[in-house]
């Protein structure tokens, strides 16, 4: 019985966890004083050789040998120095110590630089795939609340575009070397081994991430089913034998917008109201609406209650919103005992004035690793996270959507009384910012455990079996009590303020509250085999993995409660109508084989070869397993003796080629299944209804990804580091639902806003290719250090087969054509008379100031015929970073700027009578007296405007290429003789800031955004300061 | 030491070993949906399936925002009136498009989703009477069932017909995604005659199937034999106007004479007004509605068209075309210079249907005086929310139910029935048949009244004068069409009806008129106005484009409607 099986981890672990605590304290307990000294330098779990042990102040010093290790005479409470070519220097006291061990870290980007890979960890020097590191040193230099907006620009090949700001759902999206599906292209994220695992790499505590390792190529199809859009590796911090170190550090952030659209004023909103009049009614002139008297008093604001002019995000937005983060780590640990424990603790207060918005966030992590035996390895991993946001009962989105509609003409409160007016029908978003509405609470909980073992066969040499069990679970539960409120509408013919009851429902508090529990187990076990001889150097792995994953969601709602005072379920309204709850759940299964064969001969000639098999619950029996071999190679030029080319340090050339999947698409989908759809009443009742809601694909298989990579990498002048990437991808199979080629009358028919009634199949094919290069540059130089690296990546698809209708134009098929692009008509200006529409084919109700669309195909009529594809989707091809780094003295400087060119954006605002203008269509608008204006007349709605929605155009598709300063971090060590009377080890401040600006055309919106309404809470800009101090 | 150790290290490596051991470890089942066969083995939940089908599924914004759309718009924000001279909808969302003659198979607008939704709908039709023959039930109950299916798939059809004109009639197949799905049997539109055919062939058979009462076993809202009877007399009236010319008002009157015969159907007595309000729908007229009820969904009514004085968002607005439409109470037209019509105090001794269905300067709406005049009045420009106030100087008033909150009615309010057909509806096809097969005063043979008869029963419900014997048909014809326009006002009657009697292209060219009230002292002074410009209408409109996505998906090989 699995159940029983699975009850009984918990119970296991507990148990050992309390062997483990011994196991702490033995390990603590010291050693009697020699003065010969002698110990074990690692990075990681390799030896390292060649490192100088000096000890300080004196000119006694040894190197170590081939395993590592090494001996010399110190006397007690001496302090020995490590130093080595591709490892950061460390210092160690070793007061009464006979014995010291210690582990080094490898310089970022160097050789030596010990790389996590899928299941293992290589060397640099010898990986034969495209494979990106980040320090989380260098994360820590920009402290943002979300771990993903710190990856932005930092290496190539990676795209990371923020779309929104609000706290707590602040990250970016993440796509490696851009679309290559119509699937899901979401990355698999992998933390300390475990696949996917819950929570994710956006709430991390970036003080306790290791490093980040990216496998961009077929190196990540280690992960099968699930690395087609490439894998994230994160590794979370370790104790190191050695002396206890206490880190703390703490900074606050001050955050406002990176843009906000300007809107029209209310002058020139009036002004535009009577356009909007006069387009519906021309025999009625142009002051229907307001005279032109009535416009003089909204622009020189001597009536502001009758004739205001509302700047609505000023009155909604504060000028900046305040942030910090802070966090304590102890890391140290004996030869059979490391540790590294600690707690993290972050605040974002949300823009708004009086706002209900924010997120606070509670961390911990307790990582030991012990050795049990000489040969029996075992390591807990636990962390835990709180994750609290609260919200005001309306959305950013709605609020955001408020404050660009409500018009500049209506007060946001009444002048003469502080009443808050009903805004935009009834949404007010000054008001509904705040928890005057009621409050949305949703916690999140997120527990992560992981038991590691790991053992040395004895009787053979270089085998070992190690493996893991993990458990995962997230608690998230929502809150949300809306309550009613008043708005009022003044009416100056009466002088009364009429109240009008917003928010709740019928007048009364409404409750929901839903919970969604999700637990993934993953076990993994898997044999080692590592072996060199003469020059041959093996190291191999087979191992099996298997994971389940549950989720189950309730959630129960209240309506009418008499009183708004007691917000919970019990106290609600008592008819049977005023209570309601759903749920749901579900429940899926994967179990894989894995296998690994590197080779090297003489770290000179390279080569892997890996395999998965992959099951999975999600498709059919029969189709439930895939197959997933890559291959790779490399040669490390410069070691060929006739490669003695005295300015090329290092060459490097490399290819891999491999099978990769993706498996992200709903489940059951190879039955026709039918489920309750409660909404129809016969006699006085709902009555059950049944709804078809998915046909049946019994073939649902794999989407299949061929991955081919080529790179080159090289250090030459010894200052200057190289990597050039060629890459290209075959996505076949790729699962999508058929909704362009399937006629209506078949009766197979989508609906809109829910999920499809036709299956995912495997129809799709796109083909991306594309480059990445990076070249850096470092010098050190006595006190003055400073290096410079830049990197660019290219990524297209070309959609070789997607579902098209058999009749569709030829050129506005999307095949043929690269991913996301949009379908549009060509806008080439504006008609400014009608001299000019009786020149040029036309809509029939065109009329002066209407955008003049391309007669495309030339048949003299303006009709769908007449769409073409953009070239670029929202998605850049091009993306590109640049990072600077120096160092003086004491001070260091980090600069990350990140830009993207190659993508478009379309953004048509909600204007008209529904909403207002950007300026920089009301200020240019044409109309009967601008008919000069560069923009099209305005109209009573966007979205069913001639010049917007019915016919979406050119006009509106921006070209959101920018360049913008990501972060910049200028820091202060404080100074040795401060810091030894003061004990400390290390105190460093700086200052930060975040997007701090932005290079664009795009004039309206942040061009990093994807939303086609531009309604959304935006980017932040954030000015940080910060202390860290190592004791 | 390390034999302590041994356990755990065996426990450690055995682990997934002893988890995987369950062979049928990816075998998950589904727990939030049930298969084909679990579907047909319960006859309960196959007849869930069945009744569901009086919903349909949601194919655009703004559309089944609440609960899926059934037959028709029926109340969602801009409602199918919106199209036609009764009213425009205050904020466009895709109705103007249509209004202006600008409707084409790539801008369809809100009537761009009725030809995939019948299609849905008759392929789910089709597929349980293919399968209702493996379902335990109770022969009689079968043949209901069967009867009920065949009912709901005409009346689809019906929706198509009247739209599209000849269709692509499927029989009883089932299309699946492995069948080839560019089948030219898909793409082949039979004529006008045969669909027509068809559908009333079909309508006979479910009114032999279907149960003349609803009760315990057939409770309210499924189809009845008087709902076959009675969407049979649309049809036949349909077939016999100008437009179709497929079939003879005899065989129109023949049909009305059936649901009248039935002996079932009256009209209601409590007020034409409440008739729209009462939310039972529970009463003798009712034929065939849609119910709604709390926690069923909602739709919008109230908010979306109180007029802005109210909070509410001014959606769809009466015309002065229409207003000018309804006589005055002494059976006269306004135009008539006898009917005592004063252009200066238009809104006095109107048809009492005019106070039920128009909301109007100086009308009362929920306890206080409507004031769409400027300066000033509340329910103008000048009030609050001005954009949302009248561009024709009137709100709506049938449907809207006091009752029911107007701000906040979020799953309040919206519980008014949706009727698709009533009784009055037949007296008033059946007086139209026939006048034109017998004349006004002539009880046809095998009916059991006169056009004139059954007008003046609708009129006399409405506290209108009865028509005087005597008219010739052609001014009975006028009489009849404007009694349609009057009584069935927001009903969803008007577009079809001046399509099929192919006045449309001069009903649906003249201007949208709205009036303009200024306020002088105490003195209204009342002038028409323009409320949106560019209405239009051409010759291909009688029928709607297939959307242009559609044509695609065919390779080109469906007949698109002439002219677009």
């Amino acid at each position: 019985m699995r159940r029983s099986t699975l009850r009984g981890i918990p119970a296991m672990s507990r148990s050992f966890a309390l062997k483990l605590l011994c196991f702490v304290f033995l390990g603590l307990i010291s050693c009697p004083i020699f003065s010969q000294i002698s110990g074990t330098v690692k990075s990681g779990e390799q030896p390292v050789s060649d490192v100088t042990v000096t000890v300080k102040g004196t000119t006694t010093a040894t190197k170590t040998n081939d395993q590592g290790h090494f001996s010399i005479d110190a006397s007690p409470n001496s302090v020995l120095v490590f130093t080595h070519v591709s490892f950061t220097s460390r210092e160690m006291n070793i007061g009464n110590q006979q014995q010291v061990n210690i582990d080094l870290d490898p310089l970022s980007g160097s050789l030596g630089e010990v790389v996590v890979v899928g299941y293992n960890a290589q060397k640099k020097a010898t990986l034969t795939g495209s494979v990106s590191t980040v320090k989380g040193a260098d994360l820590v230099k920009s402290p943002q609340a979300n771990v993903s907006n710190s990856l932005a620009g930092r290496f190539s090949g990676m795209m990371l575009t923020n779309r929104a700001g609000e706290p707590g759902y602040d990250g970016s999206g993440i796509l490696i070397r851009g679309l290559a599906t119509t699937g899901s292209n979401d990355v698999l994220i992998v933390v300390d081994g475990v696949p996917g695992q819950i929570g994710g790499l956006e709430r991390l505590n970036p003080n306790d991430i290791e490093s980040i390792s990216v496998l961009k190529d077929a190196s990540a199809a280690i992960y099968g089913s699930r690395a087609a859009n490439g894998v994230i590796l994160v590794t979370t911090r370790r104790g190191k034998t050695g002396k206890p170190t206490i880190s703390a550090s703490f900074n606050q952030g001050f955050s406002s917008p990176t843009r906000l659209p300007k809107m029209a004023d209310a002058a020139t909103y009036a002004a535009i109201s009577n356009e909007v009049a006069y387009y519906n009614n021309q025999a009625g002139g142009l002051n229907q609406q307001y005279s032109a008297a009535e416009i003089q008093k909204f622009a020189d604001g001597s009536d502001p209650l009758n004739y205001p002019n509302t700047d609505w995000a000023d009155v909604t937005l504060k000028k900046s919103a305040g942030q910090n983060q802070s966090n304590v780590s102890i890391a140290g640990g004996s030869d059979n005992i490391r540790y590294y424990l600690s707690a993290g603790m972050l605040y974002q207060d949300g823009l708004y004035k009086n706002g209900a918005t924010n997120y606070k966030q509670y961390s911990f992590r307790s990582n030991i690793d012990a050795n049990v035996t000489k040969d029996l390895k075992v390591s807990l991993y636990l962390s835990g996270r709180q994750e609290d946001r609260q919200f005001p009962t309306s959305s950013a989105g709605n609020i955001f959507r408020s404050i660009y509609r409500a018009y500049s003409t209506i007060p946001a409160f009444y002048p003469t009384n502080g009443l808050p007016s009903s805004g935009i029908e009834g949404s007010n978003p000054a008001i509904m910012s705040t928890d005057i509405g009621g409050l949305a609470k949703n916690p999140n909980s997120v527990f992560n455990g992981i038991l590691k073992g790991s053992y040395n066969i004895p009787f053979v040499k270089g085998l070992s079996v190690d493996g893991f069990a993990a458990i995962d679970k997230s608690w998230n539960f929502n809150k949300t009590f809306n309550k009613p409120y008043l708005l009022y509408d003044y009416n100056k013919n009466t002088n009364v303020y009429t109240p009008r009851v917003v928010g709740g429902s019928n007048n009364l508090g409404t409750l929901n509250e839903s919970q969604q529990n999700q637990t993934q187990i993953t076990a993994n076990i898997k044999l080692n085999y590592q072996l060199s001889f003469n020059n041959h150097n093996v190291n191999a792995f087979a191992g099996y993995e298997q994971s389940e994953i549950k989720s189950e969601t309730f959630g129960a709602t209240r309506q009418n409660f008499p009183t708004t005072q007691t917000p919970e379920l019990s106290q609600g309204g008592t008819a049977a109508t005023d209570r309601d709850n759903s749920g749901s759940s579900y429940h899926f299964t994967r179990k894989s084989w894995i296998g690994k064969l590197s080779y090297n001969y003489s770290e000179k000639y390279l080569a892997d070869v890996q395999i998965r098999i992959d099951g999975s619950s999600t498709f059919p029996k029969g189709n439930q397993y895939g197959y997933f071999p890559s291959f790779s190679a490399g040669w490390i030029v410069t070691k060929e003796s006739f490669m003695n080319v005295s300015w090329l340090n290092y060459l490097k050339v490399r290819a891999s080629y491999g099978a990769l999947g993706n498996d992200n698409v709903g489940l059951f989908q190879y039955l026709n299944t039918y489920a309750f759809n409660n909404q129809l009443v016969l006699g006085s009742s709902i009555v059950p209804g049944m709804e078809l809601t998915k046909l049946a694909n019994p073939n649902i298989h794999w989407e299949d990804a061929r991955k081919t990579d080529i790179g080159i990498e090289a250090n030459f002048l010894n200052d200057f580091n190289l990597e050039l990437i060629y890459f290209k991808q075959k996505r076949t199979n790729i699962l999508a639902i058929r909704n362009a080629s399937i006629p209506f009358v078949s009766g197979i028919v989508n609906p809109f806003g829910s999920g499809a009634l036709v299956p995912s199949e495997n129809i799709g094919r796109v083909n991306s290719k594309g480059f990445e290069a990076t070249l850096g540059y470092n010098k050190k130089k006595a006190d003055f250090s400073y290096g410079i690296s830049g990197n660019i990546t290219y990524a297209k698809s070309e959609i070789i087969n997607i579902d098209e209708a058999s009749g569709v134009l030829p050129y506005q098929k999307q095949t043929g054509q690269p991913l996301n692009t949009y379908l549009l008509y060509n806008s080439i200006g504006i008609f400014h008379s009608t001299d000019e529409i009786a020149k040029y084919p036309h809509l029939s109700v065109a009329k002066p100031g209407d955008l003049i669309y391309q007669d495309y195909n030339g048949d003299g009529n303006i009709t769908a015929d007449d769409q073409v594809r953009s070239k670029y989707g929202n998605i850049p091809q091009i993306t590109y970073g640049i990072l600077l780094n120096g160092g003086y003295r004491n001070f260091d400087l980090s600069v990350v700027l990140a830009g993207q060119a190659q993508v478009s954006q379309y953004v048509l605002p909600e204007s008209g009578t529904v909403g207002n203008f950007y300026s920089s269509w009301a200020d240019n608008r044409w109309s009967p007296t601008n008919t000069n204006g560069t923009y099209p007349r305005v109209d009573t709605r966007t979205s069913a405007s001639v010049n917007g929605g019915l016919y979406n155009n050119t006009f509106w598709l921006n070209d959101a290429s920018f360049l913008r300063l990501k972060n910049i971090e200028l820091g202060y060590n404080l100074g040795s003789s401060v810091l030894r009377k003061a004990k400390l080890q290390d105190v460093r401040v700086y200052l930060n800031a975040f997007n701090l600006f932005t290079i664009t055309k795009v004039k309206d919106y942040d061009p990093e955004g994807n939303s086609g309404s531009g309604q959304f809470y935006p980017q932040q800009k954030i000015i940080n300061i910060g202390v860290n101090v190592k004791l | 030491m390390k034999k302590n150790l041994f356990p755990y290290l065996l426990l450690i490596t055995c682990l997934p070993v002893f988890i995987s051991c369950k062979k049928d470890f990816l075998d998950i089942q589904a727990t939030d949906r049930i298969s084909e066969q679990a579907l047909l083995g319960d006859s309960s939940l196959f007849e869930n399936f069945v009744t569901n089908r009086y919903i349909g599924v949601r194919l655009q914004d703004k559309e089944g925002d609440g609960t899926n759309p059934g037959f028709g718009r029926a109340f969602e924000y801009a409602m199918w009136s919106s199209l036609t001279d009764e009213s425009i909808y205050n904020n466009d969302d895709n109705t103007w498009l249509v209004q202006r003659g600008l409707l084409a198979p790539e801008n369809t607008g809100i009537a761009g989703t009725i030809w995939a939704r019948s299609y849905r709908s008759i392929r789910e039709c089709n597929w349980a009477l293919q399968n209702i023959d493996k379902v335990t039930m109770s022969a009689d109950h079968k043949t209901r069932v069967t009867a009920e299916l065949r009912f709901i798939r005409a009346y689809r059809y019906h929706d198509l017909i009247r739209n599209y004109g000849g269709v692509v009639l499927m029989g009883n197949d089932v299309y699946n995604l492995s069948d080839n799905l560019q089948d030219a049997k898909l793409f082949t539109r039979s004529t006008l005659q045969e669909s027509m055919n068809y559908v009333l062939a079909e309508l006979d058979a479910a009114a032999a199937g279907l149960p003349q009462n609803n009760g315990s076993n057939w409770v309210n809202g499924r189809a009845t034999k008087g709902a076959a009877l009675g969407l049979k007399s649309r049809l036949t009236l349909y077939a016999a106007s100008p437009l179709y010319n497929v079939g003879t008002w005899v065989a129109a009157v023949t049909a009305a004479q059936a649901v009248i015969s039935l002996n079932k159907y009256s009209l209601y007595t409590g007020g034409y007004a409440n008739l729209f309000t009462d939310a039972t729908a529970a009463n003798t007229e009712t034929i065939f509605a849609r119910l709604y009820t709390k926690n069923a969904g909602h739709t919008h009514l109230e908010i979306a068209n109180g007029p802005n004085g109210y909070g509410g968002w001014g959606g769809n607005l009466p015309l002065q075309n229409l207003v000018d439409d309804y006589q005055m109470d002494n059976g006269k037209s306004i135009t008539d210079g006898t009917s005592g019509y004063n252009a200066q105090n238009p809104y006095v001794n109107r048809d009492p249907r005019f106070y039920a269905t128009i909301v109007y300067n100086g009308s009362t709406y929920r306890g206080a005086t409507v004031e769409t005049f400027t300066p000033g009045g509340k329910d103008s420009k000048d009030g609050p929310e001005n954009w949302n106030t009248s561009k024709t100087g009137y709100y709506l008033k049938k449907y809207m139910n006091d009752a029911y909150p107007l701000q906040n009615p979020w799953g309040n309010a919206g519980f008014q029935p949706w009727y698709y057909i009533r009784y009055a509806e037949i007296l008033l096809n059946f007086a139209e048949a026939s006048n034109e097969a017998s004349g006004a005063d002539v009880v046809p043979a095998g009916a059991t009244l006169s056009a004139r008869t059954a007008v003046n029963l609708v009129r006399a419900r409405a506290g209108m004068p009865a028509l005087a014997a005597g008219l010739s048909q052609t001014a009975m014809r006028d009489a009849i069409r404007n009694e349609r326009r009057i009584e069935l006002a927001f009903e969803e009657h008007r577009f079809y009806d001046v399509r099929r009697w192919k006045i449309a292209d001069v009903t649906e060219n003249r201007p949208a008129q709205g009036i303009n009230i200024t306020r002088s002292g105490s003195t209204l002074t009342y002038a028409t106005k323009v409320a949106l410009d560019g209405r239009a209408f051409a010759a291909k409109h009688y029928w709607l484009p297939i959307p242009r996505a559609e044509i695609q998906a065919s390779g080109n090989k469906i007949q698109q409607n002439t002219g677009y």
